[in-house]
């Protein structure tokens, strides 16, 4: 979610909070007798308030398994779980007097930071990463689907190299003079060494298919670049140049699409990355925050007991 | 052969439209440890549970309660049906049972948790914080309307008064005469020649050497220091906080033994004594000389025996034993009263004998707070007392002023390089002198049992 001018109130609203919170608590610290600390009216006013504030946070997920439940907009508990959440952390440092305490209150501080933490990272990933991604990936496709785009890229591209050397293996008398030349010129090709101009030709067929089960098929078909020479723009094009070089000017737009497949290929690798980066967090986010309100809920009830 | 066209119509051709009903890793990642997580902290929870009930604990306990570590219930006692554990003060009363700070618990009533915080780790939770005194002291409220004591106290370097006895209006009680700056000159007649006299000399310790340079060749045990009872307020006195009260035979008498020298034809100087001890041991003295000197009836009165201006002269001259021994001691009583006792105490004119003001010499000056030197040994005694080597007043008032003790003791001391200067450094908020006996209820294996476990 960006944190837009569509945020505006709920800013107000929390730096109001966080200032009102502030004021109480510098004479409050101030005056106590023994300091600020969880077991004072103000400090227990404290932890309450941050503790619906987190309850509400941690509703959110609940919000989203339920997304037909007619209990506000789903932006709206959104910027809630976000400001709230944010509001939680100096509201508890305030309950504890910005101390850490021992056993379970150590416990849940540090669970706290965590969750406080990748929060924060979570929301400039969430306000920064989507325009990033839109930029860099204009094709972008559903992340779960990401596999079977690829599953389906790989047949794409073999049908491409079965009808480029089919209509290879029926012109190989029509390459010209000059094109022989040039390939002559040609050295490496992912590994393939192409051995004499003279031999472009007839072995074209056999390099193009080499060069496909060798490096664009295993590229394709594996999630992630696996340091494999395709995953790199510069040498793909230097590659594909190759392969136009050794291939007659009719299959070129073949060697097109397979370049064109070898770039979806890494877009898909780029999304798979901004994805895993744009949500990973969670993976730390939400869990340690169940772990946060189930302690925090057993906190409560001995303080009360305590 | 056709140009490769990417277009989202194209993607969205490859798309399987079921896609959301199967399961994603990352989904599936998050919610196994969505589950794992909190499961570990549960666990992890439990654990700790079963082992103590360590794992509420807000926080280390303080050096003397750290032996009921794992002994909750000895102060979370539990009431309603079983549920509420809070700390009772009378939890607290079973080992520390003393009075408030007023009887009147009407004016001021706090639990004892409320000043001495728990779970902190403090060394000595008796060290309050200041904040718990003033929020009374800081506008002190009575319901007369006129607070015995200053009505505002907001810390030991803010807004404290000047020690009570060094108000303009206080006064020193003692009555002997002293004056230190003689006591302190080069060269003094000691009792076998010149001295250079130390503040030790007279001011000691009681735990130090019992003998005193200047005092008799047997020392007389001293007592406690005691000030009207008030010593018996301070629970934590301890023998070396004060120094050992002045006593005649310890620290004066060995230079002044002289001035109780009545008569030359005795060795013995009179008793350091009330008047009518020391009469009756002139007339035992001179009754033996008479016994054992038949012809002192015809001896000549020594010049010096006569003070001047304060007997009739010519003294009548004696016809009879008891003549003789009325007229010796009469002038024995007017050498001793009238000069060798005067020199140090303040003499009541009475009749037949004089009375000795009471010495009302101040063991302790501070009424209402503690004090030890012990804790002060690395200083000089004058880098504190400083005015003593000029005081020639017996009337002067050599205690230290407030400003000498703001030179180390602030009130955040220990934050600023300083010596503490937290309230209760000086001052008990508890009536110790009232402290009732409590009676124990641990056995060592039952103490080391739960602590071990």
């Amino acid at each position: 979610m960006r944190i837009d001018e569509t945020h505006r109130k709920w800013f107000i609203g929390s730096l109001a909070v966080l200032m009102i919170a502030v004021a109480i608590y510098v004479p409050y610290s101030r005056t106590a007798p023994q300091g600020a600390n969880g077991g004072t009216v103000a400090g227990l006013t404290y932890g309450s308030i941050a503790f619906a504030f987190m309850l509400f946070a941690g509703l959110l997920g609940a919000r989203k398994m339920v997304p037909v439940w007619r209990v506000g907009r789903a932006q709206a508990w959104m910027r809630g779980h976000l400001w709230l959440g944010f509001l939680s952390f100096p509201l508890i440092l305030f309950h504890s007097g910005f101390r850490f305490g021992v056993g379970l209150t150590t416990v849940l501080m540090w669970l706290l930071v965590v969750v406080f933490v990748s929060g924060i990272v979570g929301a400039i990933l969430q306000h920064f990463m989507p325009r990033l991604t839109r930029q860099r990936i204009p094709l972008e496709t559903v992340y779960e689907q990401i596999g079977r785009v690829r599953s389906q890229l790989v047949v794409e591209a073999q049908t491409v190299v079965e009808e480029a050397s089919a209509a290879l293996a029926g012109s190989v008398s029509q390459a010209t003079e000059q094109q022989r030349a040039a390939s002559a010129s040609a050295g490496t090709i992912g590994g393939l060494t192409v051995a004499s101009g003279l031999q472009v030709d007839e072995g074209a067929s056999d390099q193009l298919q080499e060069f496909f089960r060798r490096e664009m098929q295993p590229y394709i078909a594996q999630g992630g670049p696996m340091g494999m020479a395709l995953a790199d723009r510069n040498r793909s094009q230097s590659m594909f140049q190759q392969l136009r070089l050794l291939l007659p000017p009719n299959l070129h737009p073949s060697v097109d699409d397979l370049e064109s497949i070898c770039e979806e290929k890494r877009e898909l690798d780029q999304q798979t990355q901004y994805h895993r980066i744009l949500h990973g967090w969670l993976l730390v986010h939400i869990p340690v925050s169940y772990a946060l309100l189930l302690l925090g809920a057993v906190h409560a009830v001995m303080a009360l007991r305590y | 052969m056709p140009r490769r066209v990417r277009t989202t119509k194209n993607l969205a051709k490859r798309m399987d439209l079921q896609y959301f009903k199967q399961a994603h890793p990352l989904r599936s990642w998050r919610l196994w440890l969505s589950i794992l997580i909190p499961a570990v902290a549960v666990v992890w929870f439990a654990a700790q549970r079963a082992s103590s009930q360590k794992i509420y604990s807000s926080g280390p306990l303080s050096a003397a309660h750290s032996v009921l570590g794992k002994q909750c219930n000895v102060c979370h006692v539990t009431t309603l049906g079983g549920f509420r554990a809070k700390v009772s003060d009378d939890a607290c009363s079973k080992c520390h049972d003393a009075p408030a700070h007023h009887a009147d618990k009407a004016i001021f009533t706090v639990s004892c948790g409320s000043c001495h915080v728990e779970h902190r780790g403090s060394p000595r939770l008796a060290s309050t914080e200041d904040a718990s005194c003033t929020q009374c002291h800081a506008n002190l409220l009575t319901r007369g309307g006129n607070p015995q004591y200053v009505r505002v106290v907001k810390g030991f370097d803010k807004q404290h008064p000047e020690f009570a006895a060094l108000r303009p209006d206080a006064r020193d009680p003692g009555q002997v005469k002293l004056n230190h700056y003689v006591h302190l000159r080069p060269h003094l007649a000691g009792p076998t020649g010149p001295v250079q006299m130390d503040c030790q000399d007279c001011h000691r310790l009681t735990a130090m050497d019992g003998t005193w340079p200047y005092g008799m060749p047997q020392p007389v045990p001293q007592p406690r220091p005691s000030v009207g009872g008030m010593n018996a307020e301070l629970k934590h006195e301890r023998s070396q906080d004060y120094m050992v009260p002045i006593l005649y035979v310890n620290q004066c008498a060995g230079c002044h033994v002289k001035d109780l020298q009545f008569d030359k034809r005795f060795d013995q100087a009179a008793p350091h004594d009330k008047p009518e001890v020391v009469q009756a041991f002139l007339v035992q003295k001179y009754n033996d000389y008479f016994a054992s000197h038949p012809g002192a009836l015809s001896e000549a009165v020594a010049p010096e025996r006569i003070l001047p201006g304060t007997m009739k002269l010519p003294l009548p001259v004696p016809h009879t034993r008891q003549e003789w021994i009325d007229q010796q001691v009469m002038l024995g009583d007017r050498l001793l009263f009238d000069k060798g006792c005067k020199l140090c105490h303040v003499m009541i004119e009475g009749s037949p004998l004089p009375t000795v003001a009471k010495s009302s010499i101040l063991a302790r000056w501070f009424l209402h707070a503690e004090f030890s030197h012990d804790s002060h040994r690395l200083l000089t005694c004058t880098a504190c007392h400083d005015r003593t080597p000029e005081s020639r007043q017996t009337a002067d008032i050599l205690l230290p002023r407030i400003v000498s003790c703001r030179s180390c003791h602030e009130d955040r001391g220990p934050r600023h390089d300083a010596a503490s200067g937290r309230c209760s450094e000086c001052h008990s908020y508890h009536d110790w002198a009232k402290e009732r006996p409590t009676k124990g209820t641990f056995t060592i294996p039952q103490l080391r049992a739960a602590t071990s476990r």
